[in-house]
C-alpha cells in the first residue's frame, strides 16, 4: 500500500509540475498541501468505520494514472444525451475536461463556466472557494481530488436571481478515459434569495470503459437561497465513482438533492451536510440499483449544528444477483442544535439470495427538544402481490418488474425532469429484465 | 364452460376439498355458500391458481381445457377472473397503468390491437362511473390507502374492464356496507351476459338478493352437499347452517 502512496504521491506531483504556470501560485500551494495531506492520510481501509463494507483493493489494482487526455466525440452523438427540457445553460464534460463548444453559458444574473478557465486567468474569488467547505479532504481519495484538480463547473446565481430552466452538468467518458483517474470539482454557490435547478448526470459513451471518476462537489446556499438537484449516476459496467457532495446551508437555504446511483462497478456518494446557521431544510432522496459485480455505496452526513434546522433523507435500494449495497446515514444534532427535525428512511429490496445490503442508520443526539427518527429495512417482493398481478394476466416477469418499479417510484418522482424519470424507469425495468 | 369433477385438495396435508363436483355453463350464475372452513375460499383460490394447496384428486376442465395444467396468467388470459376477498397493495404501481397494461395483455390474447392512453382513458372513466369508484383512485397506487369498499369496486372495476368469460367472486361482499354493497351488485348485473357465467362466494344471502343466481350451492365439510335455487339461499339465512349440516349427517 506504501507503494501505491508513493506512486500516486508522486504521480501528482507530476502533474502538479505540468501544470506549473496555468494555475497562479495560491492553487499551486492548495495543491502541494493537498498532496502533503494524502499522504498523512494514505488510502482508506477497512479498518476505518466509514469504510468497512466498501473495499477499495479493485479500484488499487486498477492504477490509473492522472493524465488530462480526452477523446472528442462526434457533436450528435453528444447531443443525443443532452437534457430532453429546455436547459437555462449546459455545461459538456467529456472524459473530465470541459468542452467550451458543446456548452452554453450565456445567462443574466449567472455565472457559468468552467474551472479550468477560472485557473488559466487566476480568478482568486472562484480559487479561493476551493476547499472552503471540503478543507484539504476527508480521506486520500478527496485530497488527491484536491492535488490534481483537472476542471469541473463553477455556478454562481446573483442574489435574488431565480432560474426556473435546469443547468445541466453533462459528464460524458468514452474510451479517451480508460486507464484514467479524472478529479473533477464543482463549485456551486447561491447568493442570498437566490434559487436554480441543477441536473447532474454521468453517462458512458461506452459500457465497458475502466477508468475512475474521483469527485467532489462544494454546494453553498446563502440565506434563504434555494437549489433542487437532480442527480444521475450512470457510468460505464467497469467503471469505479467516488463522489463526495459538501454541502454549506445558511439562514433558511433550502436544498432539495435527489441521487440514483445505477451503473458503475464501484460507486461511493457521500452527502456531507452542514447547516451553519438557524431556520435551513435539507432533503435528500436517493434510488440504487446494484447488481452481479456492481457495489453501490451511500454515506448520509447530516450535522446539525445549529437549531432549528430541518433535514428529511428517503433511500430505496434494489439489489438483484450478487449485487453489494453498503448505506450509512448518520444524523448528528449538536447540544445547542435545539428545535432540529431529522428524519432518515432507508429501505431494501433483495431479488437475490446472493445480493448483499449493509445498511446503518445513526442518530447521535446531544440536544434534548428535537424530534428525530430513523429506520432501515430489508425485504422481497411479495409472493401475494406477484400472484395478483399473474391472476391479472402479467407473466412473472412483467410482475416483477411492475413491482420493482413500484418499489422505485416514490424515489422516481422526486425527479422533477419528466425525461429523468422516464430515463430511470427505462433502465430499472432493462436492469430487471438481465 | 366450467366442469369440476371431484376436486379433492389439502392444505399442509390437511384435507379441504373432499370431491367437489360442479358444472358451471355459459350465462349461469352460480353461488357458492357455505360456513366458514368450509373450503369455498380454497375452491375459489384453486381455480385462479394460487400457491399453497395440493391437488389430491379430480380434475378441473375449463373451455375445454385442463385448467389445473394451466399458469395462473394463462387462466387470466383466457378469460378467468378472480375478484379477491382481500385485493392486494400495490405501492408505487399506478392503479390506471396497471390497468390499462392488464387490458391489453387480455386484448393480445385475444388477437386484438392495444388500446392507446388516450381511448383507454375514456373507457376507463365510464366504468369507474358504473361502479361509482372515485376517479381520482384511479390515479393513485393500486388499492394503496383505500377503504374496503374502494377495494372491491376496484376489482369489479377490472373485471368490467377485462370483460371476462368466467368471474369468480370470492366473498366480494364481506366488509361492505349496504350502499357499496348495491353498488358493487349492479357493477356485477351490469356484466351478466349470455356469454359470461360467475361463480359467487359468499356467506351470506344480501349480496344473493341483488344478484339472483341461477343455482345455489351450500359447501360443507370440503364437499357440495346440497344445491338448489334462490329458495336454498333464503331458507339458510332464516335458519342457518346448523339444520342443513345436522340432515346431512344424518
Amino acid at each position: 500500500m506504501n507503494q501505491l502512496i508513493r506512486h500516486y504521491q508522486q504521480t501528482a506531483m507530476r502533474y502538479i509540475d505540468s501544470r506549473h504556470g496555468s494555475d497562479g501560485d495560491w492553487l499551486t500551494g492548495r495543491r502541494q498541501a493537498a498532496v502533503r495531506h494524502f499522504a498523512e492520510l494514505g488510502f482508506p481501509h477497512s479498518r476505518t468505520e466509514a469504510w468497512r463494507y466498501t473495499g477499495i483493493e479493485g479500484l488499487m489494482r486498477q492504477g490509473f494514472e492522472l493524465t488530462d487526455r480526452f477523446d472528442a466525440f462526434p457533436r450528435h452523438a453528444v447531443m443525443r444525451r443532452f437534457l430532453r427540457e429546455p436547459t437555462a445553460a449546459r455545461l459538456v464534460f467529456v472524459d473530465g475536461l470541459y468542452q467550451a463548444d458543446l456548452s452554453d453559458t450565456g445567462l443574466v444574473g449567472v455565472r457559468v463556466g468552467s474551472l479550468r478557465e477560472a485557473m488559466a486567468v487566476g480568478d482568486r474569488q472562484v480559487l479561493e472557494a476551493v476547499g472552503s467547505l471540503s478543507g484539504l479532504g476527508d480521506h486520500g481519495f478527496e485530497a488527491l481530488n484536491l492535488a490534481a484538480l483537472q476542471d469541473g463547473a463553477v455556478i454562481r446565481v446573483s442574489a435574488g436571481v431565480t432560474v426556473q430552466q435546469p443547468i445541466e452538468l453533462l459528464h460524458l467518458a468514452g474510451k479517451g478515459a480508460t486507464g484514467r483517474a479524472m478529479c473533477p470539482r464543482h463549485l456551486v454557490m447561491l447568493e442570498a434569495d437566490a434559487s436554480a435547478n441543477l441536473v447532474e448526470r454521468y453517462l458512458a459513451m461506452d459500457g465497458e470503459t475502466a477508468y475512475f471518476n474521483n469527485l467532489v462537489c462544494e454546494i453553498t446556499l446563502a440565506e434563504r437561497a434555494s437549489l433542487v438537484h437532480q442527480r444521475i449516476q450512470q457510468e460505464s459496467a467497469q467503471a469505479y465513482h467516488l463522489c463526495d457532495i459538501h454541502l454549506g446551508l445558511q439562514g433558511e437555504a433550502d436544498y432539495q438533492g435527489v441521487n440514483a446511483a445505477v451503473g458503475g462497478a464501484w460507486s461511493r456518494t457521500r452527502v456531507h451536510c452542514r447547516f451553519a446557521e438557524p431556520g435551513a431544510n435539507c432533503e435528500l432522496d436517493g434510488l440504487y440499483l446494484a447488481g452481479e459485480g456492481q457495489l453501490t455505496d451511500f454515506h448520509l452526513d447530516l450535522d446539525h449544528a445549529v437549531p432549528y434546522c430541518d433535514s428529511r433523507e428517503n433511500f430505496k435500494g434494489i439489489l438483484h444477483g450478487g449485487g453489494k449495497a453498503v448505506f450509512d446515514g448518520l444524523i448528528q444534532v449538536r447540544e445547542q442544535a435545539q428545535g432540529s427535525n431529522a428524519h432518515l428512511s432507508n429501505a431494501n429490496l433483495m431479488l437475490s439470495r446472493r445480493a448483499e445490503v449493509d445498511a446503518k442508520p445513526q442518530l447521535l443526539i446531544h440536544a434534548d427538544d428535537v424530534q428525530c427518527s430513523h429506520g432501515a429495512s430489508i425485504g422481497q417482493l411479495d409472493d401475494q402481490a406477484i400472484f395478483y398481478l399473474r391472476s391479472r394476466g402479467f407473466d412473472e416477469g412483467q410482475a416483477r418488474r411492475l413491482l420493482c418499479q413500484g418499489f422505485a417510484n416514490e424515489i422516481v418522482e422526486r425527479f422533477q425532469s419528466a425525461s429523468l424519470r422516464e430515463q430511470l424507469s427505462e433502465v430499472i425495468g432493462q436492469r430487471l429484465e438481465e | 364452460m366450467l366442469s369440476i369433477k371431484h376436486l379433492s385438495a389439502s392444505v399442509d396435508g390437511k384435507a379441504i376439498l373432499k370431491g367437489v363436483d360442479l358444472e358451471v355453463r355459459a350465462g349461469e350464475v352460480h353461488a357458492v355458500m357455505g360456513p366458514n372452513g368450509s373450503g369455498k375460499s380454497t375452491l375459489a383460490h384453486i381455480l385462479a391458481g394460487r400457491d399453497g394447496y395440493t391437488v389430491t384428486d379430480g380434475e378441473v376442465h375449463y373451455m375445454g381445457r385442463d385448467l389445473l395444467e394451466m399458469e395462473i396468467e394463462e387462466r387470466a388470459r383466457q378469460g378467468l377472473f378472480l375478484a379477491m376477498q382481500y385485493p392486494m397493495e400495490l405501492p408505487g404501481v399506478n392503479n390506471m397503468i396497471f390497468m390499462r397494461e392488464a387490458m391489453n395483455t387480455r386484448r393480445k390474447s385475444q388477437g386484438k390491437e392495444a388500446m392507446d392512453a388516450v381511448s383507454f382513458m375514456k373507457l376507463v372513466r365510464e366504468k369507474a362511473k358504473l361502479v361509482k369508484l372515485d376517479e381520482r383512485l384511479l390515479k393513485r397506487s393500486v388499492n394503496a390507502g383505500f377503504s374496503g369498499g374502494e377495494k372491491k369496486r376496484n376489482e369489479i372495476l377490472q373485471m368490467a374492464l377485462l370483460e371476462p368469460l368466467l368471474a369468480i367472486l370470492d366473498e366480494t361482499d364481506s366488509g361492505l356496507d349496504i350502499d357499496a354493497l348495491r353498488s358493487v351488485a349492479d357493477g356485477v348485473n351490469r356484466l351478466r351476459s349470455p356469454q359470461r357465467a360467475m361463480i359467487v362466494v359468499t356467506h351470506y344471502q344480501r349480496l344473493l338478493d341483488y344478484l339472483e343466481p341461477d343455482h345455489v350451492h351450500v359447501l360443507a365439510e370440503g364437499r357440495i352437499v346440497r344445491s338448489g335455487g334462490m329458495e336454498l339461499a333464503r331458507e339458510l339465512e332464516a335458519k342457518g347452517y346448523g339444520w342443513l349440516l345436522d340432515e346431512v349427517a344424518a
